[in-house]
């Protein structure tokens, strides 16, 4: 979609630079040499305060944090570099580690891979997240894969024929189109579109998002908005 | 509180007859005094009524029978002292006998009313008794936290309270002996309990514990066994739960613990692959692949043990062996100096039966744990002879375990805090070495001091049959 960061990483600005957090220096070594391959440069560090550090100072287009680190939680990264800075972050979490990764999520990471990964699935979250932070922010029509949403006039497209939807529905489809490739929570969808009050209404949530996606989605399985069972939904066209 | 049954007992009775006749009698003779002065102010004839509240009094406590004897007697004592000619039984006037004749009438209404009364409320006091011989043993046998205990402390109040000399409950069908058993049945007519007394009672006293006592028993019993069910239901679900958060807790971290060397591996497979590869960066990757997978094959080792050790299937092949040499082994095992694992083994430790590989299984973690928090400072094991044990001592300079951590570190998926090095356990060594010493007959314990390292002990037994042939 967006021209900044091409399939291999390697951007008109160059190749965009990864922080990665891990405390395993063999997992470190490992993925130093996958994201070269895949067209990025890889800044290491293997322990929380090392990262918090490494970024301040080489400002990383991305993060990829590790939940387990010896001295911070990986949460606690997530909040830290979401203090000041808006790169895309990415967790790394294992089955067992949910609170965590909802925590994570909360505290600004805007995606998981699940421990073991294969590289190619983290390259894919890695490339979804970086196009996100490069679309131009100030957008009024959003275009994915043959769906097309103009946020000024609230009218949606599917391959050129208009689509009907409700103003919840037009809101719900909004937030996660404009927040592409990031996982969001439930609870966040909830609060962004129903309001504070409604952070525990996740029944509410499936209903609409049943509802959008019987309109919006083709016959043969969802191609814009996944859903991450237990956690939330992301639009990934 | 007059105990179980808050008034007189079963015995429910009057005073004895004889206080009775003294009473009446004295009671007679002070209304026959009181008279004296009264004279004065009012006619001999109106003054019969002083007799009244003798007769009442005597009918409340004694009943109808010395009431009316009271009367007979007061009008008697009246006449004879007080109606003229007084000194004789003879009366003149016939207005004397009416007027004795009314006293005769209303000394016997008066009697039967209090008569009356009395039964009534005696009768009262035998309910409330019995209300409260039920509260009590209620009280009794649900306060406390067993039954079986509960049963005894009301035995012993029932029979206080009821004036006999022994009294047992004892649950099930139980044979009396020499003691007469009362049998205690629930609602489905199944003997749950007996009561056992002596046979020596009187028969109104068994009657009343098999018309009064027994029923109520019968219930509170039945609800006490019903509760206890219950709680050990409670006990059970709740053990249930524990071993869930138990093996929740397990499962978190084995999967921590196995992933990550796998996440390693994988992800060094992958990077193999890259096209831009370098030959050391080859030679790395292919060196953590055969770490890590040492390092899974290490920790898969340890569960193994740890899944037999609790299943109880880790069973020992004791034979003679040195300690010394079990704990050469031990070292060896471990990517350690020698210098920074200090043996020390006296000459009068004698050889014990044990399992060799289990015991050496058991020192290496030992040894690994003590090295792994010293972080190069040495660590010293001494074997020694202490009475009928050879007692292992391994002291190391680390950090020390806080005394809450100190009972806990033996659990499975345990962790103490980080070593100074970074380096942090499986949870499973120190389970397992446990696991192991004491299949083996021996004990382990830690004795630590924060800040100033910590001495595991272990204690393994010297056979009898060994000081046999050493002496």
């Amino acid at each position: 979609m967006s021209p900044a960061v091409p399939a291999d990483g390697a951007g008109a600005i160059g190749r965009a630079r990864v922080l990665v957090v891990d405390d395993e220096t063999q997992i470190l070594r490992a993925l130093r040499v996958i994201l070269r391959d895949a067209g990025f440069e890889a800044l290491p560090a293997d322990s929380g305060e090392e990262a918090l550090d490494v970024a301040a100072v080489q400002r990383p287009d991305a993060a990829i944090v590790d939940l387990v680190l010896p001295d911070l939680d990986g949460v606690e990264v997530c909040r830290r570099l979401r203090e000041w800075s808006e790169m895309p972050i990415i967790v790394l979490s294992a089955v067992g580690e949910e609170d965590a990764k909802v925590r994570a999520l909360a505290a600004g990471a805007d995606d998981y891979v699940t421990k073991p990964f294969g590289p190619r699935e983290l390259i894919a979250r890695l490339q979804a997240v970086l196009r996100r932070s490069s679309d131009p922010p100030g957008d009024v029509v959003i275009r994915a894969d043959g769906l097309e949403l103009d946020l000024a006039a609230r009218m949606v497209r599917r391959d050129g024929a208009d689509v009907h939807l409700t103003p919840t529905e037009f809101d719900l489809l909004r937030v996660l189109a404009r927040n592409r490739g990031r996982l969001i929570t439930s609870r966040e969808l909830l609060q962004t579109v129903w309001g504070a009050g409604y952070t525990e209404d996740t029944q509410v949530l499936r209903a609409h998002v049943a509802n959008l996606r019987r309109k919006i989605e083709p016959e043969d399985g969802p191609r814009y908005i996944k859903t991450d069972p237990g956690v939330g939904y992301r639009f990934s066209a | 509180m007059t105990g179980l049954f808050g008034g007189r007992g079963l015995g429910l009775g009057r005073p004895p007859l004889w206080v009775g006749l003294i009473c009446a009698a004295l009671a007679v003779a002070l209304a026959t005094a009181a008279i004296y002065p009264l004279k004065a102010v009012a006619p001999p004839v109106a003054l019969s009524v002083v007799y009244l509240p003798a007769v009442l009094l005597i009918s409340a406590y004694w009943g109808l029978v010395l009431g009316l004897l009271a009367s007979l007697a007061s009008a008697a004592a009246f006449n004879f002292f007080h109606i003229p000619p007084v000194g004789r039984f003879t009366i003149t006037d016939a207005r004397n006998w009416v007027a004795l004749g009314a006293f005769i009438l209303v000394a016997a209404v008066v009697s039967t009313i209090a008569e009356l009364a009395r039964s009534r409320a005696v009768e009262a006091e035998r309910r409330r008794g019995e209300a409260d011989l039920a509260a009590s043993l209620a009280r009794e046998l649900l306060r406390g936290a067993n039954t079986r205990t509960a049963l005894g402390t009301t035995a012993r109040g029932m029979s206080e309270a009821l004036h006999i000399p022994s009294a047992a409950i004892e649950l099930g069908a139980v044979d009396g002996m020499s003691r007469l058993a009362l049998p205690l049945r629930n609602a489905d007519g199944q003997q749950i309990a007996t009561l056992l007394v002596s046979r020596n009672l009187p028969a109104d006293t068994v009657e009343r514990l098999r018309g009064q006592v027994v029923p109520a028993l019968e219930a509170l019993v039945a609800i006490a066994l019903r509760r206890d069910a219950i709680q050990a239901e409670a006990v059970e679900t709740e053990g249930l739960r524990r071993s869930d958060d138990l093996k929740t807790a397990l499962l978190r971290s084995v999967s921590h613990d196995l992933r990550t060397p796998v996440t390693a591996i994988v992800t060094a497979g992958h990077a193999l692959a890259a096209r831009s590869l370098t030959d050391d960066e080859r030679r790395e990757l292919s060196a953590a692949v055969v770490e890590q997978g040492g390092r899974l094959a290490a920790l898969i080792d340890k569960l193994l043990d740890l899944s037999r050790l609790q299943s109880g299937r880790a069973e020992s092949q004791p034979e003679w062996i040195s300690i010394e040499e079990v704990l050469l082994a031990a070292r060896e095992a471990l990517p350690v100096p020698a210098a920074e694992l200090r043996l020390a083994v006296g000459e009068d430790v004698p050889p014990v039966r044990a399992d060799a590989a289990q015991l050496q299984q058991a020192f290496s973690n030992l040894l690994e744990n003590a090295w792994r928090y010293s972080n190069g400072r040495p660590v010293s094991v001494v074997a020694r002879r202490a009475g009928g044990h050879v007692v292992v001592r391994i002291v190391d300079q680390g950090p020390g375990i806080p005394r809450p951590e100190q009972e806990r570190i033996f659990e499975p998926f345990y962790r103490g805090l980080q070593a100074d090095n970074g380096w942090k356990g499986s949870g499973l060594g120190l389970a397992i070495a446990k696991g192991f010493v004491e299949a083996n007959g021996g004990t382990i314990s830690v004795d630590s001091l924060p800040g100033q390292g910590s001495s595991f002990v272990v204690e393994l037994p010297i056979s009898q049959l060994q000081e046999a042939t050493v002496a």
